[in-house]
């Protein structure tokens, strides 16, 4: 490799959210003509190293350097106008508008108060060629396709000599041929000196892509170093450490053969591609897990299971009870959800944590004159005791809570529907580590009462360490079940991307093909 | 310090600022402290009362209605319409009052079920709806023929006027509706988080047509005590008693953004700025300055909103 020299160094960095570390003493330098791959699980601090570089985020301590001169950025506006651009996995492109208006934005060639067309066009032509990104250039952003529209964002990027471009889950939503296009590019750009770094859960590609690697957990870095010497299980092994054990409580005991059916789903198909023909049971006192990729259907089928979600076809049944389709029903019936995202879909974040723990059950405490404020605020207060809801009172916000203790408190809604059924989805997402241990706790609690769980996870891991049995998602359909000591990552992760056929799953199986030529 | 003393000013704020502002015109101005003063005072309060406590719910459901100009215009056309007709002042009352419900409930089904931004879709109504008013009174002063009529909001019990009473009942209800129950919870849900409040078995769409069907009822209420004060209705295409509405809703710290607000808020936001206008009167200040200083006070009142609302409580 040849000689690179630091663009930017970061030095003992660390930051604080609250009663969040989420990075303490980091030191990496990002190099000129490299991609550095950024992993670890979510939360690990990846992302906030990355806005501290960018100048989202001030650090707390330690000091940045670009170029070898301090560097001090109070807003992104700084970083982005010394060549300091991050693509965000959210794309930030103005739907309504051409390919060339989107590049140009904010830097658009003028004359006087008029923008010129003709110059704009121009320099965006030269960038594609320059780079190699096919884009239709009058096309309107919103119409392209996610693989495009990260184009335009990354020609957006260059557009402002950037010098350092920060990737984070650029492929999170690209089907495969968009994504070795993706890694091709990558590669193009650090070939013309810039400085990339590459935040990606797909461990294959970044051990294709990559020439550093940086391995982070718990808001530190656990190290760096040239990624040829790094394999998909030395980066899994650094990324969670082996503290398995310490979060994972002993599962409750498996339910009996002759347990009781709870939830009997049958030939379920949604009404659009998003699942089709899915059966399963889950017995009283049972946790199932539902394992596979971003997108291959696991919260549709928890959400059809709810009724929040209309299907085509097939039958919920609960306790021999066929359910009709809609929430009230699934809530009577003794069904409760903790939604994937307790922000936009779990809590009213203003309202105080009795409002969002009672809500959806307000009709045990209806009395003559409204709600009996006595009985509620007594059965919130003890719902959230029992998964451990911190909160000064049951009238705080739950927006002034952590994010651990914020997802309690779904917990403690679903506790108080003494639910028969129980749909986690994702419950852990964003949680730290102490609270995640209580979560899994109160998954097992639930279980061991009788409850049937059905946990939806994208973490291995907690699949394996929480459930008695899993079922595998690929593009809408089950493809395996594992039990018990079957259940390991491997059998998982093989289902869950399924057979290297050069589909969208296949893609991790073969990170050659998927990068493509640029090594 | 701060961390406390933010949220106990942004919980109680309007209230404090209100009672600071009576004392104060209390202990400066001459005709402030009398009992003519204050009734006068709640007998004009009571037909922005009486809408804007309804109101107040609409906006912490996350709608935005604008309707209520023209329900309070055209409503008493209609009761007016009816009571010239059969000299009945109840069965004009009724009248009245339902076509708010009609209008209200109209709003409510063309925002959930159409979809439609509620700002425009009760834009809209209302031009249709003060286009009726005009059609309905042939463009002409409507006045109450019989006594009952105007006996609805002007007969005086304990010295207080029946319209001053209709209002405080009306305050009554909303706030109650609004703090102690089933539905008041579920407003503040569809306001807060509508997704949230969908996948917590609430009716989002149901939720939000009742707020706006009840907003619009009690428009056509305001409008009916209101012409029986007068004696009479006028058509006209005047927004101005909803730019009053939402001053105090918005004044007393309810969301505009929806989630959050009560209806003690506007009650207060509503005296607040009634006070502030007495006090100007009684001092003689010139009614365009009053405008003025009252645009001010809301702009004041909204960026406060929003400045407290960037920081987390």
């Amino acid at each position: 490799m040849k000689h690179a020299e630091a663009l930017v160094s970061v030095r003992n960095a660390s930051k604080r959210f609250g009663a969040t570390q989420a990075l303490e003493d980091v030191s990496v330098d990002f190099e000129v003509g490299r991609v550095h791959g950024l992993v670890g699980e979510n939360g690990a601090g990846k992302s906030t190293l990355c806005k501290i570089v960018l100048g989202v985020h001030a650090p707390d301590g330690g000091s940045i350097r670009l170029e070898g001169s301090p560097l001090r950025l109070s807003s992104p506006a700084e970083g982005a106008a010394l060549g300091l651009v991050g693509v965000a996995q959210e794309l930030s492109l103005l739907p309504a508008m051409s390919v060339v208006d989107n590049v140009v934005l904010g830097t658009e060639e003028h004359w006087g108060p008029f923008v010129s067309e003709r110059a704009n066009r121009r320099r965006v032509e030269t960038l594609i060629d320059e780079h190699g990104l096919e884009v239709p250039l009058d096309a309107r952003a919103g119409s392209l396709s996610v693989a495009d529209q990260q184009k335009v964002e990354i020609l957006r990027a260059l557009g402002r000599r950037s010098r350092l471009v920060v990737l984070d889950e650029p492929t999170a939503r690209l089907a495969s041929h968009e994504a070795a296009e993706l890694l091709g590019t990558v590669r193009r750009l650090v070939e013309r000196g810039v400085a990339v770094v590459y935040i990606s859960h797909f461990l294959n590609e970044v051990l294709s892509v990559a020439d550093t690697v940086t391995v982070m957990r718990d808001g530190r870095i656990v190290r760096t170093g040239p990624a040829r010497l790094e394999s998909h299980a030395s980066l899994v092994e650094g990324m969670t450490g082996r503290h398995i054990g310490e979060v994972f409580p002993p599962k409750p005991p498996a339910p009996a053969d002759d347990a009781p059916v709870v939830l009997r789903v049958d030939g379920l198909s949604a009404t659009g591609a998003e699942f089709s023909d899915v059966s399963l049971q889950i017995r009283a006192g049972e946790i199932l897990g539902l394992a596979g990729l971003v997108g291959a259907g696991r919260s549709e089928v928890a959400h059809a299971v709810y009724g929040s979600l209309a299907v085509a076809s097939g039958s919920v049944e609960v306790c021999g009870h066929r359910l009709s389709g809609s929430v009230d029903d699934a809530l009577a019936n003794g069904v409760s959800l903790i939604p994937e995202s307790r922000r936009d879909q779990g809590l009213m974040a203003r309202r105080p944590v009795r409002d969002n723990t009672t809500l959806p059950y307000l009709r045990r405490f209806a009395g003559r004159l409204g709600i009996r404020a006595g009985r509620e605020q007594e059965a919130a207060s003890e719902a959230c005791d029992d998964v451990g809801v911190r909160a000064e009172s049951m009238l705080t916000p739950v927006a002034a809570l952590s994010g651990g203790n914020q997802q309690k408190v779904l917990f403690a809604r679903a506790v108080l529907g003494e639910p028969k059924l129980l749909i986690a989805d994702e419950p852990t997402r964003g949680v730290d580590v102490g609270s995640k241990r209580a979560i899994y706790e109160a998954l097992n609690r639930m279980a061991r009462s009788g409850c049937a769980v059905l946990l939806v996870s994208s973490e291995l891991e907690e699949v394996i360490g929480t459930c008695h049995r899993a079922l595998v998602m690929r593009r809408g359909r089950i493809v395996a079940e594992h039990e018990g000591g079957d259940m390991t990552e491997a059998s998982l992760l093989a289902a869950a991307f399924g057979p290297g056929d050069g589909t969208a799953e296949g893609r991790s199986q073969e990170p050659e093909a998927a990068a493509g030529e640029p090594r | 310090m701060m961390a406390q003393v933010l949220p106990a000013a942004r919980r109680y704020g309007i209230a404090v600022v209100t009672v600071a502002l009576f004392v104060l015109l209390a202990a400066t101005t001459d005709g402030f402290l009398s009992q003519a003063n204050f009734r006068n005072i709640l007998d004009q309060q009571s037909a922005l009362l009486i809408a804007a406590s309804f109101a107040t719910i609409t906006m912490i459901a996350g709608g935005f209605d604008i309707s209520a100009a023209s329900v309070f215009v055209v409503a008493p056309l209609f009761a007016l319409q009816v009571e010239n007709a059969t000299g009945n002042a109840g069965l004009a009352l009724v009248v009245g009052v339902a076509v708010g419900l009609v209008v209200g409930a109209a709003n409510g089904l063309v925002v959930t079920a159409l979809k439609v931004n509620s700002f425009i879709a009760t834009l809209a109504t209302s031009f249709m709806v003060f286009g009726a008013g005009f059609l309905i009174s042939d463009r002409s002063v409507l006045r109450a023929s019989t006594d009952a009529y105007p006996a609805i909001a002007r007969t005086r019990w304990w010295g207080i006027t029946t319209g001053a009473w209709i209002a405080a009942g009306v305050v009554a209800v909303a706030w109650i509706l609004l703090s102690r129950t089933r539905f008041g919870r579920q407003v503040y849900a569809v306001g807060g988080n509508a997704e949230a409040a969908r996948l917590a078995g609430v009716h989002v769409a149901r939720v939000k047509t009742i707020a706006f069907a009840l907003a619009g009822t009690a428009a056509g209420l305001a409008g009916v005590v209101s012409s029986s004060r007068t004696l009479s209705a006028l058509p006209s295409d005047d927004f101005s008693f909803v730019f009053g509405v939402i001053a105090a809703v918005v004044v007393g710290g309810t969301s505009i953004a929806g989630g959050e607000g009560a209806v003690w808020r506007t009650i207060a936001g509503a005296f607040f700025i009634a006070l502030m206008i007495n006090g100007f009167n009684l001092h003689q200040v010139d009614p365009i300055w009053q405008r003025v200083i009252q645009g001010a006070v809301i702009l004041a009142a909204v960026s406060i909103d929003s400045w407290t609302q960037r920081r987390p409580t």
